[in-house]
Formats: C-alpha cells, sequence, structure tokens
C-alpha cells in the first residue's frame, strides 16, 4: 500500500513541477498597484488562540516580499480577530472581501470561519485556502480546502492505523460531540469500516467536555476494547490517562488526534506506562531536525516565530497560495486566483504526506495522511517514519 | 443490574467532590448569606499556585502550604469585597455579583495559567484505597467523601453549640443588627471567608488530579456543587452531602445507559429544577391565601 502511495505522490510532484516549469516561460502574474491583497479571519482572542496559524503566513509572506515578492507584486496580508463570535466573523470577512478586496483568504485558523462565513464566501466567489480547518464546515464547503487533515479524516486514518499496524480487534471510539460535528464523526468511522472492512465494536457519542471520566474508562475495559479512539483536546487527554491509570486498566492502546500532540501533554504524562498514539496533522513538529521540517523551520527562526503545530498550517496555506498565484498568467484578481485554484494540478510539500489540491469539488479534504507518534517516557517519538495514507474506500 | 452497580460506584468520586464543595457552598451561605459562586474557582486559584511552585521545582508539601495561603487571600480578598460594597445589598445582588466575579477570575486565570494547556498536577494521595464493583475507588476519592462528612459535623457543631457559631448566623441574618450588639462583623465575615478559601483550596488540591487540568473546568465544578447545596435549601449540611454524593452516582449510572448518557451534564439542572419545584410547593398556595 505505502509504496502505491509514495509512486502516486512522485507523479502528483512531477505534475506540479510540470505546471510551474510551463509557466515559467509566459508572461506570469502582473499586479495593478504593485500589491496582490490577501486576509484571513482567525480566531485570536476568546476562548482559543489559533493566532500562530496565521502570524506563520505573515512570515512567509513576509520573506516572499523580502525576495522581491510574486513577479514583483507584494503580498498585502490583512489578519482579522473573530473573537469566536459568529457576529464578528461575519463582519470580519465582510470587511476583507468588501472594503480590503482581498483576493483569496490564506492561513485562517478559527473555531468558527467556516460555519460562519463559507456561504458568504460562495456569494462573493472568493475561496479560502485554510491554514487550520477546526469546525466541520470546513471540509464540507465549495469555498474552503484546508491544508490539514482536520479531525475527521484524521479519526478514520486513527482508526485504519489501529487495525492495519497495531492489529486492533475490538477497536471502540468515544468522541466529544460539539455543535454539528456528530455526523461528520459518525461518517469517520463509517469510511473506515468501508475501508478496513471491519465494525467498530463500541461508538459512544457522549463523552463530556468537563466532568469525572471513571464511568467512561471502565465502559471501555468492560466492553473488552482493545483500542481506544477519542478526539479529545489536551487538557482531557491528561484526564483520561490519569483516570485509566488510577482504575489500573491495561491492554488497551490510546489513541489521540492532533490536539492531543503537544510537549504540554507529554510532560505531564511522563509517568504513565500507557500506551498512547497521537495522529499529526503534518510533519511532526517535534522533529526539529527532519530534512521535511528544514525550510520551514528556517524561515520561521528567521521571523522569530515559535516552531508549532499550528505554525506549520500557516506556513503551508502561504505555499500553496505562492504557488498557485505564481502560475496565473495576466492580472491577479479574486477571479483569476479562484480559477487558478480551481484548475490547478496537485502540489506537493514535504510537510504534508498528501499533495494539496483545491479544485472544483462540492467539498474538499485534499490531505488524507498522518505520521503516528507515540508517548514514550515523556517525550514523542516517531512511530511511523512513513506517511499512514488513507487509501480510498471501496 | 451489576453494570448500574459498576456505573454507580464509577460516580462516586465525581460524588465526593459535589458533596465537598457543596458543604462549602452552604457553609459561607449560612455564615455570610451569599451564594457564592466563586468557591471553586477561590480553590483553583491556590491549586494553580501549587502548580506553579512544583512545576519550578519545590518541594511539594512546602508548595501545598503555600498554595493554601493564597487560595486563602484570595477568598479574603474576595469577602472583602462583598463585606465592603455588598454587605446591606439582597441575596439576589449578591449572588450576580459573585457570578461577575467568577467570569473574570476565570478570564484571568486561563490567561494566567496558558490557556487550555494542560499542567503537571502532582498527586497529594495517590493510589487506590479498595476495589468495588470491578472498579478501584482513589485514596482521593475516599478522602473527599470524608472530609465532606467531616467538614459536615464540624460545620453542624460549630454553628449550633459555640458562641462564635451563634455570632456568625446572627451576622448572617441580621448584620446591622448584629453590629449593633457589638459583633465585629467585618473582622468575622473575613475570618469566615478565609476559612472556607483554605479549605476548598486543599479540597480542589485533591480533586484535581483527576479532573481535566485547567483553570475553567475546574472552576465551573461550582455548578453541580451549588446544586447539591440546593438540594439541601441551602440550610441543611447533611442534605447537601448526600445530595452531592447522589449526584455523582446518578451521573454515574446515567453514562452507562446510552438513551440517557448524552444528557448527563443536564442533570444538576434536573435536580436544581426538582428541588425548586418541591421547596416552592406550598410558597404558591401561601400567596393565593
Amino acid at each position: 500500500m505505502q509504496w502505491k502511495s509514495s509512486l502516486v505522490a512522485v507523479a502528483f510532484a512531477g505534475l506540479g513541477f510540470a505546471a510551474t516549469a510551463a509557466t515559467a516561460s509566459a508572461a506570469g502574474p502582473t499586479c495593478k498597484d504593485g500589491t496582490i491583497k490577501v486576509g484571513a479571519v482567525s480566531t485570536i482572542t476568546g476562548p482559543a488562540d489559533f493566532s500562530e496559524v496565521p502570524k506563520a503566513t505573515q512570515a512567509a509572506f513576509d520573506a516572499v516580499n523580502a525576495a522581491g515578492g510574486i513577479n514583483g507584486c507584494k503580498i498585502d496580508y490583512t489578519i482579522a480577530d473573530d473573537k469566536a463570535d459568529p457576529a464578528v466573523a461575519a463582519q470580519a470577512a465582510r470587511d476583507l472581501i468588501d472594503n480590503k478586496e482581498a483576493v483569496a483568504l490564506v492561513g485562517s485558523g478559527s473555531l468558527l470561519d467556516c460555519a460562519v462565513n463559507s456561504a458568504t464566501y460562495s456569494r462573493k466567489k472568493i475561496l479560502s485556502v485554510q491554514g487550520l480547518g477546526v469546525d466541520a464546515a470546513c471540509f464540507s464547503s465549495p469555498n474552503v480546502a484546508p491544508v490539514n487533515v482536520g479531525p475527521y479524516t484524521l479519526s478514520t486514518a486513527m482508526a485504519y492505523y489501529a487495525t492495519n499496524q497495531l492489529k486492533s480487534e475490538k477497536l471502540c471510539a468515544f468522541f466529544i460531540i460539539i455543535g454539528g460535528t456528530q455526523e461528520a464523526y459518525k461518517k469517520a468511522i463509517e469510511n473506515w469500516e468501508k475501508i478496513s472492512g471491519k465494525t467498530i465494536h463500541l461508538i459512544d457519542l457522549t463523552l463530556p467536555f468537563q466532568g469525572d471520566l471513571t464511568p467512561y474508562v471502565i465502559k471501555a475495559r468492560d466492553a473488552g476494547c482493545d483500542a481506544v479512539l477519542t478526539n479529545q483536546v489536551e487538557p482531557q487527554v491528561v484526564q483520561l490517562i490519569k483516570t485509566v491509570d488510577a482504575q489500573k486498566i491495561t491492554g488497551i492502546n490510546w489513541l489521540f488526534l492532533a490536539p492531543g500532540y503537544t510537549e504540554q501533554v507529554a510532560s505531564a504524562l511522563a509517568d504513565t506506562k500507557q500506551p498512547i498514539y497521537v495522529g499529526t496533522e503534518w510533519e511532526p513538529f517535534t522533529e526539529k531536525s527532519s530534512p521535511a521540517n528544514a525550510q520551514w523551520a528556517a524561515d520561521m527562526q528567521k521571523a522569530g516565530r515559535p516552531l508549532t503545530a499550528f505554525s506549520q498550517g500557516g506556513y503551508l496555506a502561504a505555499q500553496m497560495f505562492v504557488k498557485v498565484v505564481s502560475s496565473i498568467d495576466g492580472e491577479v484578481t479574486r477571479e483569476s486566483v479562484t480559477k487558478a485554484l480551481h484548475e490547478m494540478q496537485p502540489i506537493t510539500n514535504p510537510l504534508s504526506g498528501s499533495p494539496y489540491v483545491f479544485g472544483t469539488a462540492k467539498v474538499h479534504s485534499p490531505m488524507q495522511a498522518t505520521k503516528v507518534m507515540k508517548l514514550e517516557k515523556g517525550a514523542w517519538t516517531v512511530e511511523t517514519p512513513d506517511w499512514v495514507v488513507l487509501p480510498q474506500a471501496k | 443490574m451489576n453494570a448500574l452497580l459498576t456505573s454507580a460506584v464509577a460516580g462516586l468520586t465525581a460524588g465526593g467532590t459535589y458533596a465537598l464543595l457543596g458543604v462549602c457552598a452552604v457553609f459561607t451561605y449560612r455564615l455570610v448569606a451569599v451564594v457564592n459562586f466563586t468557591g471553586a474557582a477561590i480553590g483553583t486559584a491556590g491549586t494553580f499556585v501549587l502548580i506553579a511552585l512544583y512545576e519550578a521545582g519545590f518541594p511539594l508539601w512546602p508548595s501545598v502550604l503555600a498554595g493554601i495561603a493564597a487560595g486563602t487571600v484570595v477568598g479574603v480578598a474576595i469577602g472583602f469585597i462583598m463585606t465592603r460594597w455588598f454587605g446591606e445589598a439582597s441575596a439576589s445582588t449578591k449572588a450576580a455579583v459573585t457570578v461577575a466575579l467568577l467570569v473574570g477570575i476565570i478570564a484571568i486565570g486561563l490567561r494566567l495559567t496558558g490557556g487550555q494547556h494542560p499542567h503537571n498536577m502532582p498527586e497529594l494521595f495517590p493510589g487506590s484505597a479498595f476495589r468495588m464493583a470491578g472498579v478501584e475507588v482513589t485514596i482521593a476519592s475516599v478522602l473527599t467523601i470524608g472530609l465532606a462528612a467531616l467538614f459536615t459535623i464540624l460545620a453542624d457543631l460549630f454553628l449550633n453549640n459555640t458562641k462564635v457559631g451563634l455570632n456568625l448566623r446572627a451576622l448572617a441574618d441580621r448584620p446591622m443588627a448584629a453590629e449593633l450588639l457589638g459583633i465585629r462583623v467585618q473582622m468575622l465575615s473575613l475570618l469566615v471567608w478565609g476559612m472556607t478559601g483554605a479549605f476548598t483550596t486543599f479540597a480542589l488540591m485533591i480533586i484535581a488530579p483527576q479532573r481535566s487540568p485547567n483553570f475553567m473546568t475546574l472552576s465551573l465544578l461550582v455548578v453541580p456543587a451549588l446544586a447539591a447545596a440546593l438540594v439541601g435549601l441551602f440550610r441543611s449540611f447533611w442534605r447537601t452531602l448526600a445530595g452531592g454524593i447522589g449526584l455523582g452516582l446518578v451521573e454515574g449510572m446515567a453514562s452507562s445507559v446510552d438513551s440517557v448518557s448524552q444528557y448527563r451534564s443536564a442533570i444538576p439542572f434536573l435536580v436544581v429544577l426538582a428541588v425548586l419545584l418541591w421547596s416552592q410547593r406550598e410558597a404558591r398556595w401561601d400567596e393565593a391565601r
């Protein structure tokens, strides 16, 4: 399976290369007043802080501008804070589109941008290369294509990893359902069932966001689960494993999604002996010396930005956008950028396991690969040096 | 049946927490006449002082003492605001003020403690006490229930059998009259706030390792705790104790029944509603007469 997908990746890479090579000889992109205006709607203040995502996009654009811009056009980037408030998010998007005259949205990372604004984006015929797709709408809208795998595809991928490589026979899934994510998670498990030909042993969609987890870990143990997949975020990951340890449960593999992959989780769980796995959105950011991270790490360090997973997303979105805009022959407008994204060939980047493509599909989730990390004595270690690429459902 | 018993025992940990914090809430209400929404937040602030010191490499028990001292200071500070500016206000005004304070404390606390990032919470009493119905009952849960019971007994004795207790009850019911009788109102109130601050801090230090270790979720433990206090109608310590433990057991059992499980977090509200309806059933008649 692995070699097949890497062949595909190589083929895609060739295509991407050919595409850029072809445009190099053409006139290239032009711009009216010397700038290309780009925006992002991100949650910066409020219950969560995703500012690392657009700030990394900013750093990547700054580097491009410092090197002379795209064919002489400087990128003028505006980050709008949606404060996790739907009214503010809607206002921010309108301001970027109507007043700032943005040609595209790049590097947004928000709790609700997609849910609130995807209809606006469709109406205004503007596309968003989302740096970090969080809510379900980011993966179910024609005008948004995130550069991250996202919690739903990642759930499928981790379940696939559990059965394929951990040889799990009784996989159980416990999900926290916030807002309208229930269908998306159910679908993620259904996809896994189609791919693996197995059925889920137990699925529980009632995991509480706060509250004692003892009844749930007992439920998993008594059901005989040999692997448990959950979509919990940082503090709950720690709480769950502490509860598991308090109950002296052994013999279950614990699988988490990308929000569990932080250095704080690793150090808070330094003492546990439980087998803990997380799926990453991109090349593991803790592998500072990996060749795939080299360019990103160098650019971030030059800009004085921290090396976090979020910053990989923002950086990747910027790379994709710059490549696509470079291929435009003529003036860079909202129409020409939209057209270029719709017609683009897949582009590879070492930060991600799948090539990125926008295209004209009704829904987008181009990223279908993860790397799995395992927690060993308070540090994350790479469990799968090769990408775990999700096969297409049969 | 067996599964139900198992999940009920699994809910015991949560029940002990609710009972302990609920009893503290009743204590505050009976002595200084405030429905205190900041109770758990005060304890959380002290607990995070412990975490900060522990993560900075200080030894455990001195850090615990420093954390309790910090919780006491926060308690006294909130008590100062409440007695200084809202001493004569109505009960509902005071409750609203504590809600506002809670929101403020959570905002500041999340900012200072790094938001949702988890922390390395030291376990003061690690390990398991015994095994029951297939569930490890941890020393920490036994301790929370034990402390709740102990506090219930002590509070009952203190309020009903000591001079200071009597003074405090006078203070809660008629602060002005108490002052005229020569009771040092401000002093005594601050003492109560400080004591409950210290006690809830210690309670939260025991509870925190079993919970999601971030500022907001710990502070919001006050909701089920107040539901437990309401079972005791903010008067009876014993009923509050029973209410808290009962709430935990029901929550635990609910998680094993799939159809009910997704409404599990609404249980405290249902309990509040039921208690209010029951306790007000005669008031309606009184008014009509």
